[in-house]
């Protein structure tokens, strides 16, 4: 494949000039005629409380208010933000037990920061001002932070139909013993000579994208609802937001804004359903919804916290006899993504090692927490925190070399991968490991930082871990894409991709572009508008480029097929003795016999009867490609991270001098984009392991839903990190490509946890890592 | 909770001293002075009770960052900690101020806040604030009646409180020439590099070779306001600094401070590494090279 001109080239971002001049308009930034600005009123109070009485009179008479609005004023249904509902099958949809438990605003308080009311005014100032007139009388409830007190036999259930406040279990009908499971966990254990357990915490950990929610919505005079909404999933929010409000979707349609951000937190609903409402209520006039980032923390979805015990048995000679796991996650206050995770977390552990029998239980418990839902990685960091500490305490049990022991054991093609029945088809994690490892110098320094006694001390930490490129066969993978060839010979695809940031766009044009064997600048993409594009699932479990990119090759393979046809028929030659080369169609062997694009999309537009012998003038018709495409496989991406730290024992502080992430991308398509997106996840999984998290008091009021408190690390914290991209092109992938986007996050978690556990001789069990809590480790061990 | 919108107020813009200080008579406790406002403009998130803002913005006079060898440093109250930061004088002569402005935020932070500004804000944790403090300073204050100096040891009364009378203003503060074999340092520890300080500890020795004849020590997060340590100052005061005085010092430490828990760390855990910071800053002090930082 050394033939490709655009793809594998560091081509100009088709983003880049907008987003660095100021040019990109986000929702934030639409300005429309007759604007009206909602506000919508929270409790910051109480994280459980019923609403006693609600008094919106004297909002109501404020300057500038059009409306105000409490629950009983908007639609009375229910709806569930997250989108896994409409990515499975009706039948799986009733195994999974997924259910609507949300509402526009509500009178029972279930987490700091829950909607009760909302003004319309005619400024964003007089909306706030009115709605600090609005008076909430409240209830005081129980609060419920985790799940061990969500379950209590005493407690108040959020929702009739979970008892136990059990919101999500693998179900029994599904994963026999509510377990996700191969062989015989209990007797493999008896086999093994060497046995870790411990119970790890992991973090709500926030997406902290820069773009707070602003939404915009308008019921216009043909009684349709637009919503301007950054959206990752523009198709579904908008067969959602149908649902909602009970219209047909040809009467809803999402104007995709530029998305200052993803990562997970705007994979589903967010505010749409609430700037809809108030939208509905004032028809004809455009409605905008601005968060702070306060309220932004509070109301998209973090990921999921919670317990994570694990067990793994070893015999002598390394063997990886069996793995028990249970992870326990403290859900919050609504359904969201309570089944998606609690099966994932477990997906991952299982894709990794080849256990004799490995068996995992993933429970998701209703708590007054607020939201959560996908953030990059999906389970896969918090299994990687755990899986892979455990992993090296148990290499340290035997005295094994922690990267030759997972040479050896991790799974490779053939082996299942992340879904039971679906075996993996490619792999390049030794490579990875190999290089990584000579990279960083990892033999010198795993001897050199043995027995060290200073105050200052180092120590070298490997991670590996298995992903997956779009969710096949769990949920619905499709794709669709219209190429259309202007009689010019440039082409613009359309499609519902969302470009978050992570640079689909650019990748997309550039598979285009490569397929259709144009130059990348001929190739346009045209996204955001429901009413044009076709169905997508939308940006998520790193597909875009895999499935986005599956559909955009074979819509373009549509319209070159098209050109060739036609060129065949004009040359009267048979079309596998033509070739084209600058956008010129030739017939091997014979120079003189040519015909251009340009004048294939033009004949084909512009198309004429020659008045002497009445026949047409080349072919007729504009060519369009088309494909309607379901990926074949999941093309899981593998990869590698060495993480090297410094720990100081006097203050427990811990600086990490240097990353290498080795990671199997199948193609880089575009290696800047890959190494973005390597280089964006480390600082989310250095920023995991060792400063991020969302806290509560113990009456469930946020703490720190800001950044004056909640710690990312800064440009200043990074360390120096080397990012090799192990190209071993997947069968499966456009031109070999494998999902990217969330890979990067996941193993700098598990080596900075482990690089700590070989400076320190101590494994943290709860991240993140603060030094307060190596400090009281250290003490511990004395 | 925060909001998206500024509330009420009026931006007052005096284009001199005078005028400022008969702004600042006329509105006492319904105003407040804007220096680079990195303070102020969150406080008023909050803050109901301030009417009118006093911008300093077009104020002359205020800029003076000046050191002379015979009377000292003064620095105005629109010196910025990035001006701190680009003046040799201050690198050669007080270290510790220097090393507080080195990892004082971000540079865009630097470009706007102001050294007195940090002073002002009378908050345990400033960082400038602590050098000051070590080094010692007093600050000049101005109401429609005159002037007065008052010494930094006895500005700052509890959390957010000064001796500042509200219709006062700051013009700037004078900090001594160095004594013979004085060195300073500044060190402080954050949640990540950019955040303010979970802890922070200068210190100001005058030594005279292996001898410490006089010393100034400041902790801050460990109490209302930044605090001396005293106990520690005696310790030092006539002593070779030793390891052993250093383990000494760092076992003291503990005993004068009253750490809190909060946001940014625990009073468990400032109370284990207090010491350790103390030490640790009196050795950077030490063993500063000449015109190293
Ligand atoms: C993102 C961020 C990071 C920060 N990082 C740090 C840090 O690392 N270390 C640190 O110590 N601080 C830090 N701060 C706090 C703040 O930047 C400093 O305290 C700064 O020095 C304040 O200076 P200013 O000029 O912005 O003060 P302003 O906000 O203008 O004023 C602060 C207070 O002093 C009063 N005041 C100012 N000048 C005068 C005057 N001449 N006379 C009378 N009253 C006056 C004001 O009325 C106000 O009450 C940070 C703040 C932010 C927002």
């Amino acid at each position: 494949m050394s033939d490709l001109t655009v793809v594998g080239k560091r081509v100009e971002r088709v983003d880049v000039r907008a987003k660095v001049t100021g040019g990109a308009v986000y929702a934030a930034d639409v300005q429309m005629a007759g604007m009206l600005y909602g506000k919508i009123v929270r409790c910051y109070d109480y994280a459980h409380a019923r609403v006693t009485e609600l008094d919106l009179s004297k909002a109501a008479k404020c300057k500038g208010v059009i409306k105000v609005l409490g629950p009983k004023d908007v639609t009375q249904k229910e709806y569930n933000g997250s989108v896994l509902d409409m990515m499975v099958s009706s039948d799986m949809r009733g195994i999974l037990g997924d259910i609507d438990d949300q509402s526009i605003f509500t009178t029972h308080v279930k987490h700091y920061g829950d909607a009760i009311a909302a003004v319309i005014a005619t400024s964003e100032e007089a909306a706030e001002r009115a709605a600090e007139k609005i008076i909430v009388t409240y209830e005081e409830l129980p609060v419920y932070l985790t799940a061990e007190a969500a379950r209590q036999s005493d407690a108040r259930q959020f929702r009739p139909e979970k008892p136990g406040n059990l919101a999500f279990q693998l179900p029994e009908m599904a994963f026999p013993d509510n377990a996700y499971a191969w062989g015989e966990v209990d007797k493999s254990f008896e086999e093994a000579d060497i046995i870790v357990e411990d119970t790890f915490y992991v973090p709500k950990q926030k997406q902290c994208q820069m773009e707070p929610g602003a939404y915009i919505a308008l019921y216009d005079d043909q009684e349709r609802l637009n919503c301007w909404t950054s959206t990752q999933m523009p198709k579904l929010v908008q067969k959602k937001l149908a649902n909602l409000f009970e219209l047909p979707m040809t009467r809803v349609r999402i104007n995709a804004t530029v998305i200052g951000g993803g990562f997970g937190a705007r994979l589903g609903m967010v505010l749409e359903p609430e700037t809809c409402a108030l939208a509905m209520a004032v028809p004809g006039r455009p409605v905008k919804v601005l968060s702070t980032r306060e309220e932004d923390w509070v109301t998209s979805p973090s990921r999921h916290p919670g317990k994570y015990w694990m067990k793994m048995g070893f015999k002598k000679d390394g063997t990886p006899v069996a793995c028990d796991a249970k992870f326990e996650n403290y859900k919050g206050a609504y359904y969201m993504d309570a089944s998606g995770t609690a099966f994932t977390t477990g997906a991952w552990l299982g894709g990794m090692y080849k256990f004799d029998s490995l068996r995992y239980r993933g429970e998701s418990y209703y708590t007054n927490q607020s939201v959560c839902g996908a953030f990059r990685g999906y389970g896969n960091p918090q299994t990687n925190f755990v899986m892979e500490q455990m992993v090296d305490r148990g290499c340290a049990a035997l005295g094994v070399d922690p990267i030759e022991w997972r040479k050896k054991w991790h799974k490779t093609i053939g082996d299942d991968g992340w879904c039971i029945g679906v075996p993996y088809n490619s792999c390049a994690l030794d490579e990875c490991l190999d290089r990584a490892a000579k990279a960083i110098g990892w033999t010198e320094k795993r001897a050199k930082y043995k027995n060290q006694t200073g105050t200052i001390r180092r120590g070298i930490g490997v991670s590996v871990m298995n992903h997956t490129s779009g969710a096949m066969p769990m949920l619905l993978e499709h794709t669709v894409c219209d190429a259309l060839l202007h009689q010019d010979a440039t082409v613009t695809l359309n499609l519902a991709c969302s470009d978050m940031g992570q640079g689909s766009h650019t990748t997309l044009r550039q598979v285009a572009a490569e397929t259709l064997g144009f130059p990348y600048a001929d190739v346009h993409i045209a996204a955001g508008d429901t009413d044009a594009a076709g169905f997508d699932i939308g940006a998520h479990a790193s597909r875009t480029l895999y499935v986005g990119g599956g559909a955009v090759k074979q819509a373009c393979e549509d319209v070159r097929k098209q050109i060739f046809d036609r060129a065949a028929l004009e040359l009267g030659e048979a079309v596998g003795n033509l070739y084209m080369e600058d956008k010129v169609i030739h017939v091997k062997g014979a120079s003189n016999k040519s015909i251009s694009v340009q004048t294939i999309a033009d004949q084909g537009v512009n198309n004429f009867m020659n008045p002497e012998n009445g026949e047409l003038i080349g072919q007729p018709g504009q060519i369009q490609g088309y494909a309607s495409f379901f990926p074949p496989h999941n093309a899981p991406p593998f990869g590698a991270s060495i993480a090297e730290v410094e720990v100081d024992m006097e203050t427990g502080e811990v600086k990490v001098i240097e990353l290498v992430n080795a990671h199997d991308v199948g193609r880089a398509i575009h290696p800047g984009i890959v190494e973005g997106q390597l280089d964006g996840g480390a600082q989310q999984g250095l920023g995991m392991a060792l400063t991020e998290e969302t806290y509560y008091d113990e009456k469930g009021i946020c703490l720190n839903n800001s950044f004056t408190d909640y710690k990312m690390l800064g440009p200043s914290d990074m360390p120096k990190i080397t990012n090799i991209l192990v190209e071993n092109p997947d069968p499966t992938g456009p031109f070999g490509a494998k999902g990217v986007g969330e890979a990067g996050i996941v193993p700098p978690v598990g080596a900075t946890a482990n690089a700590i556990f070989n400076a320190i001789g101590i494994q943290i069990l709860e991240a993140p890592i603060t030094p307060e809590k190596i400090l009281e480790a250290l003490a511990e061990k004395d | 909770m925060s909001s998206r919108v500024m509330r009420d107020f009026d931006l007052l813009l005096p284009e001199s001293i005078e005028e400022t200080i008969a702004l600042l008579a006329r509105h006492k406790d319904k105003s407040a002075v804007l220096a680079g406002g990195t303070d102020l403009l969150v406080a008023l998130k909050f803050d109901y009770s301030i009417d009118n803002v006093i911008s300093l913005a077009l104020v002359p006079g205020l800029d003076e960052l000046d050191f002379d060898p015979a009377r000292g440093l003064t620095i105005g109250a629109k010196v910025t900690i990035a001006d701190v930061l680009r003046s040799q004088d201050v690198k050669d002569n007080y270290p510790a101020l220097w090393q507080a402005a080195q990892v004082f935020a971000t540079p865009q932070l630097r470009n706007t806040a102001t050294v007195l500004g940090n002073i002002l804000r009378a908050s345990p944790a400033g960082d400038c604030s602590a050098a000051l403090y070590a080094t010692g300073g007093s600050l000049l204050l101005k109401n429609a009646k005159g002037c007065r100096n008052i010494d930094l040891d006895d500005f700052w009364i509890s959390y957010g409180v000064t001796a500042r009378c509200v219709d006062e203003l700051a013009i700037s503060l004078h900090v001594p020439v160095p004594a013979q074999g004085e060195k300073s340092a500044f060190r402080r520890m954050t949640r990540t590099t950019e955040d303010l300080s979970k802890i922070n500890a200068a210190v100001c020795l005058q030594m005279a070779g292996e001898t410490c004849h006089k010393a100034r020590v400041v902790m801050g997060c460990v109490g209302p306001t930044l605090l001396r340590l005293p106990k520690v100052e005696k310790m030092l005061a006539g002593a070779a600094v030793t390891p052993e005085l250093l383990r000494d010092i760092s076992n003291v430490v503990i005993s004068e401070i009253a750490p809190i828990d909060d946001q940014r760390s625990s009073a468990e855990y400032r109370n284990k590494v207090a010491g350790v910071l103390v030490k640790r800053v009196i050795e950077a002090a030490l063993n500063a090279k000449e015109n190293d930082q």
